[in-house]
């Protein structure tokens, strides 16, 4: 069997017949454990390597030469000398070697993104609800790097700048949207399916040549930003050799070490020997595989920042390797799932840095290293094989806050896999979550990707999409709150509330509420909200990426990106053979609904003017508690399996997904929706005044595709339908659909055929996506109560899955609130 | 055609539909309650099942006391929240319909069969993937078999799987046709003395037992739709040594060797002070140690017991 070659290897041929029965490998083996154990024991930090070693080079002889090159050189030597300088570190009883910081658990310091925003916990580190520990003398260097590099962040160093300067405070007082992008752009399924069976040797030959001939592979003379290009990609190629280099070294100094079992010095050694040969050349073994994604995953963690940062479909990826150590027989299935077990605690190492003040927006500590499974191949035809199921075992021994898993449904996913993932979910963990082939691929081609293309698609993080390792999406770029956009609307382009003594417009003018005479007034008037917003929002990411070009761009994601060897262009330069920007909306439901109460109340039974009606939100209720009750008692609302009023939901998300489709990005790439909200239906909650759906002022927004909070009220299936009418044809970063369900309600055989089935006819009706908490809410106030009782209990929380005593207390509350499905 | 709200005499009330159950019968199904039941058990946890016509209830946490219902009576007969004068009111559902909060609510819709099958059709897809279907409760069900029997061939004609819940209190020369469209019946049993069955429930248990022979001499001649037996546990009361040996003879005398065992919780205080119903006598909590010894007790005695859900239809051996 010869292992596939070139990037345009979509699927493998199943090269086994899956063994019946299947064996169940969810059972730790003691070396699993005791890495989980470690790893759940180990107090979060905050690595200050990466921002010295930065510092440091700036300094060195090759930073200053450094000074003077191209934007891409300079960068690529940047990175390149953190890799290559960083210390390596070997943990016990690992398999999978490669540290993500200096410590075990902690957070990577990024003075060019975001993390400058942890300044505001300085003195407070310890007493974050989220503890944060650092000796005195980290917190002293830390406060030198954050006052040093504060202008050197991406978003100061493009919005401090005349006439930008309000941009910048909106950072601070997120309203309409949160752009995330400031951070940075991360959030990629690179090309592991090359870097594996390819090795990084392939790209630098590529880039050798192409340099060494002066041409791109088809012909055209090479450019000088090209050629920086390809010198940029060499020389990072350079420093991931030397980091893995390094990595070996310390394994082979530890396995000399005079306590180490012979046993672990075999171990060591293997570790080493497979450090020295991949990700550089092709892996050779299972393990190799693992170790290449690895290395590889930590270099990009290292070079832009720790969000989103995926491995794609590993079963798929990994499968020809597996078979043939299978058929050798130097691997069986126990020891690949405790390979698979460990890489999998490997990704519990990062955590992302984030003050609590963001922390309302994006709770729980997930940076969501997203593994795909299940699903067609490129032709179509089941793809589901032994490591699919292999890898949701592995899980299932760990159980921890990272990685995030993904399953694809489609017609013909076997019975026994859909089972075995509901099985996971039933751990508990808020894992894996579904995704519906069918839905998913279609919004893909209407993004322009090609049907082979659309089908190799893997989740970025949490719900994002991406054709693994073709595409480069800024899939987290932005946050959108459409409610408020509705506020603007019926207000002029003016927020019910909060001092404004000038009446200064927040969104665009639209027409005063006396003069709409019809439902279609109001929906016009939503609709100038919505562009007017988006557009800004536009605006302002658009001079981001332009800063990202110069002083951030990214070799080593232009290596894992098809399309950028064949170009010469950097991922950020448009490289990427597809490239999006995709934006995210909050109070998809609560839009819908008021559209809804307005349509029925105002204009079809006529009980009241708008302009009434606007008065009460504009009062946020007082006096009018009886008809805010009506409007949330006795009107329809999204999630119950009622037509006229999801087609509300439908007219909203419709109106801000064209609106988003309307623009291009500064690299050429096509904007695109998506309809998740992490945890910003809080934080947007706050700022948004009362609702027609009789939501008061301030009180928290829907979140992602599901029924606003308690208004479902005819159970699970008919959240399932209503979510399934929606037409998802233009959602090409996916739809987050949240349910909770009691565990002794969905708990055993019973409970595992139910989720499945009804899943299955999910997806069979069109859904695009759903994920469960399996919980009781007696085992949550109990960690609410005792953060103690629980350390280990996940929850799934808007895309991703966090510990919940990591979660803000009024996102814990919410996680409690949260309708109980399950009646019966 | 009348129109699903309108009272229709002939057809009963349905007081809920609840989609997604998992606990009576096999997949997820949907069941249909109706009202009105010839038994009181004193433990009963769906007190707005007893009277055949629709009750109103109030919900007095959720009233925030806007008067409304007060004012829009066109009776008179709300003095205040919460206060309404049974012999005045003509069941018009006028406050009902106008309180905001949903404090004032009315149990009991009238369906037609046709109305019925539109409200249960979204629900068939989900099914057809787990094996489901659905299970007419109560209530008792049999009361209204004219009714129910026209739903079932509905169903059928649709491949939809149905189940029925009964207590057994009906006529036995009752005309068995109506349960040829019916797949599955679960049998509730509670009492095995007469005397007792009587002081609990309010009806003899004479009757129960006669068609619960009946139904599972047909179910077993294949002539009959599959019968499952069902047992609240109600501590000191229906699980006491007496009552589960009493029973596991009589079913294994008609052939029966399973028993689906359903706990119970006290769930149905807060509905009897909506109805304004007087309160139901406490009953201990079923303890894990109790449940384990009924489940032994009748193990020994040759029945084999499952948790709701949780049977293993299957094997019975029966028709499912
Ligand atoms: S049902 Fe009609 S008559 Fe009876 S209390 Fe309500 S409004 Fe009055
Ligand atoms: S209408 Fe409803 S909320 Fe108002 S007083 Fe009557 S019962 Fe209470």
């Amino acid at each position: 069997m010869n292992p596939p070659l070139g990037s345009t290897v979509l699927t493998q041929r199943k090269e086994r017949e899956i063994p019946e029965p299947l064996p169940s490998l969810n059972t730790p083996t003691k070396r699993i454990s005791a890495i989980r154990e470690e790893l759940l024991n180990t107090r979060y930090s905050i690595c200050l390597e990466r921002p010295l070693l930065l510092e440091k080079f700036k300094t060195s002889p090759q930073g200053r030469r450094a000074r003077s090159s191209h934007p891409l050189i300079r960068r690529a030597r940047a990175i390149s000398y953190i890799l290559s300088h960083r210390a390596p570190k070997i943990y016990d009883n690992e398999l999978i070697i490669g540290n993500m910081t200096s410590k075990q658990v902690a957070a990577n310091y990024y003075p060019e993104g975001g993390s400058i925003n942890i300044m505001e916990d300085l003195f407070r580190l310890e007493n974050r609800q989220v503890p944060i520990h650092l000796t005195f003398w980290e917190k002293i260097q830390l406060a030198k790097i954050g006052f040093k590099t504060s202008l050197s962040s991406v978003g100061g160093k493009t919005l401090l700048r005349p006439g930008r300067f309000s941009h910048f405070l909106d950072f601070f007082r997120a309203k309409r949207y949160f752009i995330t992008e400031e951070a940075g752009i991360g959030h990629q399924v690179g090309n592991y399916m090359d870097v594996v069976h390819n090795g990084l040797v392939r790209s630098d030959m590529k880039a050798k040549q192409c340099l060494e001939t002066g041409t791109l592979g088809n012909g055209a003379p090479l450019s000088g930003d090209q050629k920086a290009f390809f010198e940029s990609v060499r020389i990072v190629i350079e420093g991931i050799r030397k980091m893995a280099e390094n990595l070996a070294d310390a394994a082979e100094r530890k396995a000399k070490e005079p306590e180490i079992t012979d046993e672990r010095r075999k171990e060591l050694l293997s570790s080493a020997a497979a450090c020295r040969h991949v990700p550089y050349f092709p892996a050779r073994t299972f393990l190799e595989g693992l170790q290449s994604c690895w290395l590889v995953h930590v270099a990009l963690n290292l070079e832009d920042f720790e969000q989103g940062m995926s491995f794609g479909r590993l079963d798929q990826i990994l499968y020809p390797l597996y078979c043939r150590e299978m058929e050798n027989g130097r691997l069986n299935a126990e020891k690949a799932a405790e390979i698979m077990a460990g890489f999998q605690l490997k990704t519990c190492e990062t955590m992302p840095l984030y003050s609590e003040r963001i922390d309302q927006y994006f709770s729980g500590n997930a940076v969501a290293q997203g593994i795909t499974v299940g699903g067609t191949g490129a032709d179509g035809n089941d793809a589901t094989n032994e490591l699919s199921a292999l890898i949701l075992d592995a899980f299932a021994q760990i159980r921890t806050r990272e990685p995030a898993l993904h399953v694809r449904v489609h017609e013909n996913t076997p019975a026994w896999f859909l089972e075995k993932a509901v099985e996971v979910v039933q751990l508990g963990c808020g894992k894996p979550s579904f995704f519906g082939d069918p839905a998913v691929i279609r919004a893909l081609e209407n993004a322009g990707m090609t049907t082979e293309h659309a089908r190799d698609y893997a989740v970025i993080g949490c719900v994002e999409m991406a054709s693994q390792g073709r595409t480069y999406n800024s899939s987290d770029a932005c946050l959108f709150n459409l409610p408020l956009c509705l506020e603007l609307a019926l207000n002029e382009g003016r927020r019910f509330s909060g001092w404004n003594p000038l009446r200064k417009r927040f969104g665009a003018d639209s027409l005063p509420v006396a003069q709409m005479r019809s439902f279609e007034d109001v929906v016009a008037a939503f609709r100038v909200q919505v562009n007017d917003a988006v557009g800004e929002m536009v605006r302002v990411i658009s001079w981001l990426e332009k800063t990202y070009r110069v002083v951030r761009p990214t070799a080593i994601n232009s290596i894992v990106t098809e399309g950028c060897l064949d170009k010469g262009a950097d991922v950020t330069w448009g490289g990427g053979l597809y490239d999006l920007t995709s934006i995210q909306v909050a109070g998809l439901a609560d839009a819908g609904d008021s559209l809804y109460a307005i349509k029925k109340l105002v204009f079809e039974e006529k009980r009241m003017s708008l302009s009434s009606l606007v008065e009460i939100l504009k009062n946020n209720f007082s006096g009018h508690e009886s008809l805010r009750r009506e409007l949330v008692n006795k009107f329809s609302h999204y999630g119950n399996g009622i037509k006229e009023v999801d087609t509300m939901t439908q007219l909203a998300a419709d109106i801000y997904s064209d609106a988003i489709l309307s623009h291009k990005n500064t690299r050429g790439g096509q904007y695109v929706p998506g309809i998740y909200s992490m945890t910003c239906h809080i934080g947007f909650g706050r700022k948004t005044g009362a609702l027609p759906s009789g939501r008061p002022a301030g009180a928290r927004l829907s979140n992602g595709l599901s029924p606003i909070d308690g208004l479902d009220r005819c159970g699970p299936t008919a959240v399932l339908r209503s979510a399934a009418s929606l037409d998802s044809s233009k959602w090409a970063n996916c739809c987050a659909l949240n349910m909770k369900f009691d565990k002794k309600i969905v708990s055993g055989k019973t409970g595992r055929k139910a989720l499945s089935g009804i899943f299955r006819t999910y997806f069979d009706q069109g859904g695009m996506q759903v994920q469960v908490n399996v919980l009781d809410a007696d085992t949550l106030r109990a960690a609410r109560r005792d953060p103690s009782a629980h350390p280990g209990l996940v929850v799934r929380v808007a895309g991703y899955c966090a510990y919940f005593n990591d979660l803000q207390p009024t996102v814990q509350e919410e996680i409690i609130e949260r309708t109980a499905h399950g009646i019966g | 055609m009348e129109s699903g709200n309108m009272a229709h005499p002939k057809n009963p009330a349905v007081f809920s539909i609840q989609h997604f159950c998992l606990h009576d019968g096999p997949g997820v199904r949907s069941i249909v309650f109706l009202k009105g039941c010839p038994l009181r058990c004193a433990w009963c946890q769906n007190p707005e099942s007893w009277k055949a016509s629709p009750d109103i209830a109030f919900k007095a946490h959720l009233c925030i006391d806007c008067k409304t219902c007060v004012n829009a009576c066109p009776q008179d007969a709300i003095a205040a929240p919460g206060v309404r004068d049974v012999h005045k009111c003509d069941l018009c559902f006028t406050c009902v319909e106008n309180c905001p909060s949903g404090a004032m609510t009315c149990f009991g819709k009238y369906y037609t069969p046709e109305s019925l099958m539109e409200e249960l059709r979204p629900e068939f897809p989900f099914f057809g993937n787990t094996g489901g279907g659905v299970t007419f409760s109560g209530g008792e069900p049999t009361l209204f078999s004219g009714f129910v029997a026209d739903l079932a061939n509905r169903l059928h004609e649709e491949e939809i799987h149905t189940a029925l819940e009964t207590c057994g209190y009906f006529d036995p020369q009752k005309d068995i046709r109506f349960l040829s469209d019916i797949d599955l019946v679960l049998f509730d049993i509670k009492l095995y003395d007469e005397a007792e069955h009587s002081k609990y429930c309010g009806k003899s248990n004479t009757d129960i037992k006669k068609n619960l022979t009946r139904l599972a001499a047909l179910s077993f001649s294949g002539t009959g739709p599959g019968i499952w037996p069902r047992l609240p546990l109600i501590p000191s009361i229906t699980d006491t040594h007496e009552n589960l040996t009493g029973w596991a003879e009589f079913l294994n005398n008609i052939g029966i060797s399973f028993l689906t065992l359903v706990p119970y919780h006290n769930m149905g205080g807060p509905k009897r002070q909506w109805l304004n119903l007087p309160s139901a006598p406490e009953f201990p909590t079923l303890t894990d140690e109790s449940l384990r010894a009924s489940i032994n007790l009748l193990r020994e005695n040759g029945i084999s017991c499952f948790a709701p859900g949780e049977e293993d239809w299957a094997n019975s051996g029966l028709k499912t």
